[in-house]
């Protein structure tokens, strides 16, 4: 148990790809633990992923039950996911994202609406959940720090795209 | 160190990034933030600077001649110390939509209203559409609320507004997320 220190980007650990975690032993039952122990210590943050407390692994936690927005819509409390992977999207969203490996940035993303998502949770059973808005957006968000994504990567328009298409 | 707000626009074109970008570059200039955009068919520029080894206005020479020369206006304003500094700004962020029948004023009254009750424009967009002969007014604002107001009481202001303007108002919370 312990809060873990969040790596800030030009940290290379932010850009690997994170391995599969085999074995469900204490190693990783302890990384999901520091990981939810250095989410309630961010105070305000949703979620946390392996790579930003330095492990290169599959897994993240989410929460988004006590953030202001996040607790208006339904959600899953505390999501505690290995090996996650979604499965299914439906739909579109623009969210203003930040994130606390790009301090001080923040940029509009489009994400799916709606998606299902499989993983061990913390007992090694596979779970399988149907997810949208709010907790949607962070778990596609945790899940691209798994790959390397920061949501630099994922910026789909500078401010206001209304202004950008073609002029006549 | 001192900086400075270099704001640089003429006729839209290729290469104008790269020209002035290149002066800045031999300058030995840090390019702190920037936005750059086409308004109309001109390009805008607008960069805060610095260099460690430029104290005042007058070091920069005729580093920028070469600009005027291609037809590019440009100005250089030296800020205040701290000037270069974001200030921190807490509150709610919202998105007001205004669009309706071009007519004088719609900006001057919008923002006049937000101003008046304390609501910081972070970003403002207009653009004017449609045919010649009948053109529509499309503004876009993004704002922060302070402490207390909540975005349906900013609504309820421009109800108001947008029967006297008749235009269309919406305002909504930008959903941002720190993740």
């Amino acid at each position: 148990m312990a809060v873990r220190e969040v790596l800030i980007y030009p940290d290379e650990r932010l850009k690997q790809v994170c391995k599969p975690i085999d074995q469900f032993d204490d190693s990783a039952r302890e990384l999901l633990q520091d990981l939810v122990d250095t989410m309630l210590a961010a105070g305000h943050s949703v979620g946390v992923a392996a790579p930003q407390i330095g492990a290169i692994r599959r897994a993240v936690v989410v929460d988004v039950s006590h953030s202001k927005l996040g607790k208006k819509q339904q959600n899953h409390g505390l999501l505690q996911m290995v090996n996650p992977e979604i499965i299914e999207t439906e739909g579109k969203q623009v969210v203003r994202e930040g994130c606390m490996s790009v301090p001080d940035y923040t940029g509009n993303v489009t994400r799916a609406e709606r998606i299902v998502v499989q993983f061990l949770n913390e007992a090694g059973t596979l779970q399988v959940i149907r997810s949208e808005g709010f907790e949607a957006i962070a778990i596609q968000h945790e899940l691209d720090h798994l790959d390397g994504f920061l949501f630099l990567d994922r910026v789909s328009s500078l401010k206001t795209d209304l202004f950008r298409r073609k002029q006549k | 160190m001192q900086h400075f707000a270099l704001t640089i626009i003429g006729r839209d074109r290729p290469g104008i990034v790269s020209q002035v970008t290149e002066i800045l570059y031999q300058l030995g200039c840090n390019i702190a933030d920037s936005s750059c955009s086409i308004l109309g068919g001109q390009f805008s520029m607008i960069l805060i600077i610095s260099n460690p080894e430029i104290n005042s206005k007058k070091d920069f020479g005729n580093a920028f001649a070469p600009l005027e020369e291609d037809n590019l206006s440009v100005f250089i304003r030296t800020l205040k110390p701290g000037g270069e500094q974001r200030p921190e700004l807490a509150g709610e962020l919202c998105m007001i939509s205004v669009y309706g029948a071009d007519q004088p004023g719609i900006v001057y009254r919008v923002a006049k209203e937000l101003g008046d009750r304390k609501i910081n424009i972070t970003d403002l967009n207009t653009k004017l559409i449609g045919e010649a002969s009948r053109p529509v007014y499309v503004m876009m604002i993004e704002a922060v609320l302070p402490e207390g107001t909540e975005v349906e009481t900013v609504e309820e202001w421009m109800t108001e507004l947008k029967q006297q303007l008749q235009v269309d108002i919406s305002v909504r919370s930008l959903l941002a997320m720190e993740l």
